[in-house]
């Protein structure tokens, strides 16, 4: 039972890890904070001004890849932890 | 009678002419609220741990403007301190809050033309360093600008939509540096996070309509 506990939990550990990294590099890598608009970049057709129009959108900062890795590791370590055969007693 | 009524045609045909190169020759005041509301700057600090970036829509303010001596330019360009807007909205918060630019008590950003220097022309553009006054955070500091201007004559009808509004289009182009200790944006603190130097891109068009 605590060996698939063990098992379940560092299954768990890898996928947080995986899909914080995943969502951080499909949306560019960005090595900021979150962003939660984006700007798309027009022109004004007469006097050829390049201006920016904001949209909703979501940009993972680094805290998303940091969050998976700080989750990974509680439940890697935990699982680890309860993984562990009891040290035999002389 | 027909000598007297062709001269007196090419005598009309001479003044009108020259009123009409007087009108021209005359600076123009032109209006940079832009009612497209397309007029922006663009900011962006690159620390060597993050990159910001951002931009300003709440420009307004006016320049007197002669096509034929444009080394007399005077105006100033203000830009509202509480359109600044970042990607992250809890970043543009700290960004307006009283730690920073503390658009609460110092609501406006501005320029004002002082003087112009290396006056040239290329193509339809009339280039030119200009050195101002700009005020950040209530600081004033003598800036000097490189700017490109063009003038367009009769395009304000086309650009609003409205063929028979009659007027001029001024275009000012301006990308510039600047350091945030110069105007008291928390100095030497997380230069790693927040760079020193904040890279400015200043893209507006202002209006002057005729009668």
């Amino acid at each position: 039972m605590k060996n698939k506990l063990s098992l379940l939990l560092k299954a768990f550990a890898a996928i947080a890890l995986l899909s914080a990294l995943s969502v951080w590099i499909a949306t560019g890598s960005h090595r900021g904070w979150t962003q939660t608009s984006t700007v798309e970049m027009k022109t004004d057709e007469i006097t050829g001004i390049n201006y920016p129009v904001r949209h909703d959108g979501f940009v993972a900062g680094v805290e998303i890849p940091a969050l998976g890795l700080l989750a990974a590791s509680t439940l890697g370590g935990l699982g680890f932890l309860l993984g562990r055969r009891p040290s035999a007693r002389s | 009678m027909k000598t007297s009524l062709r001269t007196s045609l090419l005598a009309a045909a001479a003044l009108s002419a020259a009123a009409h190169t007087a009108v021209q020759a005359a600076p123009q005041s032109f209006d940079f609220k832009d009612p497209k509301g397309v007029n922006n700057v663009q900011f962006k600090l690159d620390a060597p741990l993050e990159s910001i970036t951002g931009t300003a829509t709440g420009l307004s303010g006016s320049i007197s403007f002669d096509a034929g001596k444009p080394e007399a330019t005077t105006g100033r360009i203000v830009l509202d301190t509480a359109s600044l807007t970042v990607g992250n909205p809890l970043m543009g918060e700290h960004l307006r809050s009283a730690k920073w630019l503390d658009a609460a008590r110092h609501p406006a950003i501005t320029f004002e033309a002082v003087s112009f220097a290396n006056v040239r022309k290329k193509d339809a553009q009339i280039l030119a360093d200009v050195t101002g006054k700009l005020t950040v955070k209530g600081i004033t500091k003598e800036t000097t600008v490189p700017v490109s201007f063009t003038h367009l004559p009769d395009k304000l009808g086309a650009r609003l939509g409205d063929p028979k509004l009659k007027g001029d289009l001024l275009v000012l182009r301006a990308s510039f540096e600047i350091n945030r200790s110069d105007f008291d944006l928390q100095p030497g603190q997380m230069t790693d996070k927040v760079a020193e130097t904040i890279h400015l891109s200043l893209s507006v068009a202002g209006a002057a309509p005729r009668p």
